[in-house]
């Protein structure tokens, strides 16, 4: 079976943010980049695909800038994955998912695939529209929101469940597709030294960023942080039910969260 | 942009979801009076019926039992053909994972700007101006979406249900036409209701009641959810809470879990990692109650109590009881 994984780098979560100078966007510097983690969910099932269906292969792409988009890249074949291809982005290209949708759909579509995998929405501007956008240019059926993804050999078709707001779907389907994955697995593989180590000689596809895209629809104008909390209201109580009266009174009273 | 908005109807258990009335209600300020056209798809036309109660009477219905369940690739062609004739600028969903996943199909198909989990949208010189949540919560971006043509989902619970205001209903069919086998291919073999239980889902809810590492024991996980029951709130766990398997995986909130953005969210027994803050710290207020005073879930806490949960829960349960009278 081929695989595509669609990875994206995103601030690790521990991150400071901090708007860039002229105020429109994450400021880049000193921040570290890693596998957003949907994407390095969707790397963990193609890895797991590959380990029960013989002969599959799994090929990881990614649109982004150097060097973090190299570097994810890299971390996805320390893992495991076959080949890797890396489509550049200019650092001035907006982060725009359609951006960036266009740019996979383009590379995938000159590939033979069974599935494309993606997480379901990256960590960092959670817009969760690449797997549906990729699937709509490559005019196959996706399914976004995707846990418990297998592969039935007898009958050749991927069987999931998609987990939506009023419950959780069963759904069959035959390949080619793209899917959405939203499984957090509780112990992901983590790669090995000696796998590290190999992964920063292998060789990794380079597109040249496409000059005949489009211009972005859509550009951001300013990066805001909150106001810090100013930490929580402690109340005061001398008996559980004290403490439960004056909560339910700030509830309904103060914050009006229930009449 | 100043044309007409096309808004895409969803249906939840044969009534519009609470995401699609909140767009109705954008839908109504955007577009104007008569500038909101509404857009169905599906066997029924209930949902119809249903818009011209909230005051959307020009309703569009792509009458074919097969896109109940059709992949999303099977409507899209057809809601881009509607926005088209009517000349709409703005295509509106509600920002379920229908919705979002439609947005991504519209804005490929159609070569629209777009965006999701939108909190704030209005109308400026050469498109639209948006403002949404990101890493989490953990910032707020604003973006101008250009190039005439936009589609967006907005964030659940961030736009009000607007008030019912009925007009007559014009209603005027969609040709549906061939589906490609493509889209008719994948089965959708069956759906089970959330595994939460009675509750509201945990993404939709206005009140989410989650329980961590504090409860100690799987045993002991009814205090929270008898608690949320008080509250008709949707239970979450942490991510220490569902590794443990004490609780499915579905009801884990927090970067690798889902996000929610309620009104009320309160926190029992969770510490609060980073892992799990990202997940929840955009809801509107937060109560933690936990028995370590220097616990972090504090910090973003509006309200907190530091105590016994298993003396203070019951009797919050009781109390919240015993106001709603119940």
């Amino acid at each position: 079976m081929d695989i595509v994984v669609c990875v994206k780098p995103v601030p690790e979560a521990e991150t400071r943010l901090r708007a860039s100078s002229d105020g429109s966007k994450l400021d880049p510097e000193a921040v570290k980049f890693v596998l957003a983690g949907y994407d390095e969910s969707a790397v963990e099932q193609a890895l797991l695909l590959k380990e029960t269906v013989p002969g599959s292969k799994v090929h990881v792409i990614s649109f982004g800038p150097a060097p973090r988009t190299e570097e994810v890249l890299r971390a996805s074949i320390a893992l495991g994955c076959d080949q890797a291809t890396w489509i550049e982005a200019s650092p001035q290209a907006p982060n725009d998912p359609l951006l960036a949708a266009r740019a996979l759909a383009r590379a995938i579509a000159v590939v033979h695939y069974d599935l494309v995998l993606c997480g379901k929405q990256a960590g960092d501007d959670e817009a969760g529209l690449v797997a549906a956008a990729v699937g709509e240019l490559l005019g196959v059926p996706d399914f976004g929101y995707v846990v418990n993804l297998r592969w039935d050999a007898g009958r050749s078709r991927f069987t999931f469940r998609r987990i939506t707001e009023t419950g959780e779907e069963s759904w069959e389907a035959a390949p080619p597709c793209v899917i959405g994955l939203q499984q957090a697995w509780n112990d992901p593989r983590t790669a090995k030294l000696p796998a590290i180590l190999k992964s920063r000689k292998a060789q990794i596809a380079r597109v040249p960023p496409d000059a005949s895209t489009s211009p972005a629809s859509s550009v951001p104008e300013r990066f805001e942080l909150p106001a810090p909390r100013s930490g929580a209201k402690f109340i005061e109580y001398k008996t559980p039910e004290e403490a439960a009266t004056k909560l339910v009174r700030i509830l309904r009273e103060e914050a009006k969260v229930f009449p | 942009m100043s044309g007409r908005v096309l808004l895409v109807a969803e249906m939840h258990d044969a009534r519009l979801s609470e995401a699609t009335l909140e767009a109705v209600g954008k839908a109504r300020e955007l577009g104007g009076s008569d500038g909101v056209v509404g857009f169905v798809a599906g066997s029924s036309e209930a949902a119809a019926v249903e818009l011209a109660r909230y005051g959307v009477s020009e309703v569009r219905w792509a009458k074919d039992p097969r896109l109940d369940v059709a992949p999303l690739g099977a409507i899209c062609p057809l809601i881009v053909a509607v926005a088209g004739e009517i000349d709409a600028d703005l295509v509106l969903v509600g920002g379920t994972t229908f919705g979002r996943d439609l947005v991504g199909h519209l804005a490929a198909r159609g070569s629209a700007a777009a965006a999701t989990g939108v909190t704030e949208v209005g109308r400026v010189e050469g498109g639209l101006r948006v403002r949404r949540p990101i890493f989490g919560g953990r910032a707020t971006e604003t973006r101008r979406l250009q190039g005439g043509h936009a589609v967006l989902a907005l964030r659940p619970h961030a736009f009000p249900v607007p008030e019912e205001t009925p007009v007559p209903l014009h209603l005027e069919m969609v040709e549906v036409g061939e589906i490609p086998e493509v889209w008719l291919s994948p089965k959708r073999l069956g759906i089970e209701a959330a595994s939460s239980g009675t509750g509201p889902g945990l993404i939709d809810a206005s009140i989410v009641v989650s329980g961590g590492r504090g409860v100690r024991a799987p045993e002991n996980f009814h205090l929270v959810e008898e608690l949320a029951a008080s509250l008709g709130a949707a239970v979450g766990a942490s991510r220490a809470v569902t590794d443990a398997g004490w609780r499915p995986g579905s009801l884990q909130v927090g970067q690798t879990g889902k996000a929610v953005s309620p009104q009320l969210y309160v926190a029992v027994g969770i510490s609060g990692a980073i892992q799990h803050i990202v997940g929840m710290i955009s809801s509107r207020v937060i109560v933690a109650i936990n028995s370590d005073s220097s616990a972090p879930i504090f910090k973003v806490a509006d309200y907190g109590i530091v105590g016994d949960l298993f003396q203070i829960v019951p009797a919050l349960t009781s109390e919240i009881r015993r106001v709603r009278g119940r």
